[in-house]
């Protein structure tokens, strides 16, 4: 498993966008997901080399994130949504309340994504599974826009999702 | 909050091509289950190859993505006679990146990028050897423009778009002169764009977007600009038609959308008129035959009647030897020879005798806009036409 805990790399992704939305208001409306992603897209990338695709791109990494959130999450406190920005990479830093139990299957379906055999994986799933994992998802970022998925330190009844993604230098 | 693009699927048996296009973020595939259903009801009308069209797909979550790949994959496996091929455009980068995953499961499915062809006259506009050109002529050009635009909708504080931008340097110009809050430019050529934020940045211009994507089928949003530009465009379109509806598409009711265009035959000088007149009645049919109008001009109000728009107005210009400097003209005449007499009609198979001939008319054109007491003229026709409300 791969934690965040590299302190001076963290201090160079600066904030670019937060939001913060009690968790049964976010779980209330499936378009949610779509109307965030899309917003917190277009606004980010602005300054990016070609912002239309940017945006683009950007908004289908986190609309499947959120969508992630959204079918794993528990009506009770908060998701927290925040994008930073290092050189060409985007970071995403995702938390939200799921039950306990499903810490142990989104710590191993993060560390999947870093496996020799996530492609393997990811051909199966698509080939066999008539609806997506939330494992599925993962490995979709990691495989398809080379992102760089974490997970941070265990706290009560939450989890935070840590994805870097190098979208610029893949665009332009 | 924000509009998002309707989710739209169609087979059209004829062309054995299922289309998907729009936002498809479905919470389940119950919402979806239409689209999966004529997708299986295509597969099975189609004989040899069914063509997914993703050309126009804006967005699509995991949940569509594994739905519809599913319904593919299982016809690989029990219609052993078809094989699917995928187009994808290369603006949209991840449906490449996606379904190509689909052609490793299963070999029957290719994936076609849709993108350098994205209209039969584009090698020849897009060498990079072109770019000095382009940028006399926006130069030749903007004197006429600069005074005109007002007239078509152009003021400061709005939102536009210049569509097929090129080079980047008349959104530049536009900026410079007219403050618009927030410019778009778009083109379908990597290199022009990477050349336009160069210039961008060497000027310290910061607030030009400048976006790669297909004048036909745009990420952009319905309903988004005051002003839409498009100049020089739809006459190396060989659907100006498709193009001018996308144009309509983007503009905001009560915007406008500003072309201009060319009617080559009428470019013109003295002396050696007869032979300059000779030339580019041949550039007008030399473009035809790769599916270009240069002469489409004066057709412009035509076009953007039949596109819906209503107020419209057209007007033309002269750009001249006298403009500025002669050298400048002289210049954009030697590099429409190159690519003209030099490439196209060699391409086309003209005769060594023709291109020749062809040559001498834009050599007496050059002569004519040097010449002291020469003219040479090259006709210009501007239009546009309001959204209605």
């Amino acid at each position: 498993m791969h934690t965040v805990s590299d302190k001076s790399a963290e201090v160079a992704f600066k904030p670019l966008l937060r939001f913060e939305m009690d968790m049964a208001t976010f779980l209330s409306d499936w378009q949610h997901c779509d109307q965030l992603s899309t917003f917190m897209a277009r606004m980010i990338s602005h300054n990016r080399a070609d912002p239309i695709r940017h945006s683009n791109f950007f908004s289908f990494a986190l609309n499947e994130l959120l969508e992630v959130s959204f079918r794993g999450g528990s009506p009770q406190g908060l998701i927290d949504c925040t994008v930073y920005r290092r050189d060409a990479t985007e970071r995403v830093r995702l938390s939200f309340t799921c039950p306990a139990e499903q810490q142990e299957f989104y710590r191993e379906a993060v560390s999947r994504t870093h496996q020799k055999d996530a492609i393997a994986r990811y051909l199966n799933a698509i080939s066999m599974d008539q609806t997506p994992n939330r494992e599925v998802i993962l490995l979709d970022l990691a495989i398809n826009f080379d992102a760089r998925v974490h997970l941070e330190k265990r706290t009560p009844a939450s989890i935070t999702l840590v994805v870097d993604l190098p979208l610029e230098g893949s665009i332009c | 909050m924000l509009s998002t693009t309707p989710f739209h699927a169609e087979f059209d048996s004829n062309s054995q091509e299922f289309f998907l296009a729009g936002v498809i973020r479905p919470h389940s595939v119950d919402e979806i289950a239409a689209s999966i259903f004529m997708l299986r009801e295509a597969i099975d009308d189609v004989r040899g190859v069914l063509y997914i069209n993703l050309k126009r797909l804006v967005q699509m979550n995991n949940t569509a993505f594994q739905a519809f790949a599913r319904v593919v994959l299982d016809s690989c496996r029990t219609r052993t006679d078809l094989r699917f091929v995928v187009v994808t455009s290369s603006v949209v980068g991840w449906t490449e990146r996606m379904f190509k995953h689909l052609s490793s499961i299963d070999p029957r499915v290719t994936v076609e990028v849709y993108d350098s062809g994205f209209y039969p006259g584009q090698s020849f506009v897009e060498d990079t050897g072109f770019i000095p050109i382009l940028r006399t002529q926006t130069k030749m050009t903007w004197r006429h423009e600069r005074t005109i635009l007002s007239r078509h909708g152009m003021r400061p504080g709005i939102v536009m778009a210049d569509i097929c931008c090129g080079i980047g340097d008349f959104a530049m110009l536009v900026k410079k002169e007219f403050q618009p809050t927030r410019i778009v430019a778009l083109d379908h050529s990597m290199v022009s764009l990477a050349y336009a934020r160069e210039m961008a940045t060497s000027f310290d211009i910061a607030d030009i977007e400048y976006t790669y994507g297909d004048a036909c089928e745009m990420l952009l949003e319905d309903n988004q600009f005051d002003l839409v530009t498009c100049r020089h465009s739809l006459q190396i379109f060989n659907r100006p038609d498709v193009l001018l509806k996308e144009l309509f598409r983007i503009c905001k009711p009560g915007g406008r959308v500003y072309i201009t265009n060319e009617k080559n035959s009428h470019c013109l000088g003295e002396p050696h008129s007869q032979s300059i007149q000779w030339t580019y009645n041949e550039v007008a049919k030399l473009f035809s035959h790769f599916e270009m109008d240069v002469e489409l001009g004066p057709k412009s109000r035509r076009y953007l009647a039949d596109a819906g728009f209503d107020d419209i107005l057209i007007e033309s210009f002269m750009v001249t030897n006298l403009d500025g400097d002669p050298q400048d003209f002289a210049d954009v005449i030697a590099a429409w020879e190159n690519v003209y007499a030099g490439e196209m009609a060699v391409k086309r198979g003209d005769s060594s005798e023709f291109i020749e001939r062809f040559r001498q008319g834009f050599r007496d054109h050059i002569f004519a806009a040097l010449h002291p007491k020469g003219y040479a003229g090259w006709p210009i026709w501007a239009a546009s036409g309001r959204k209605p409300s």
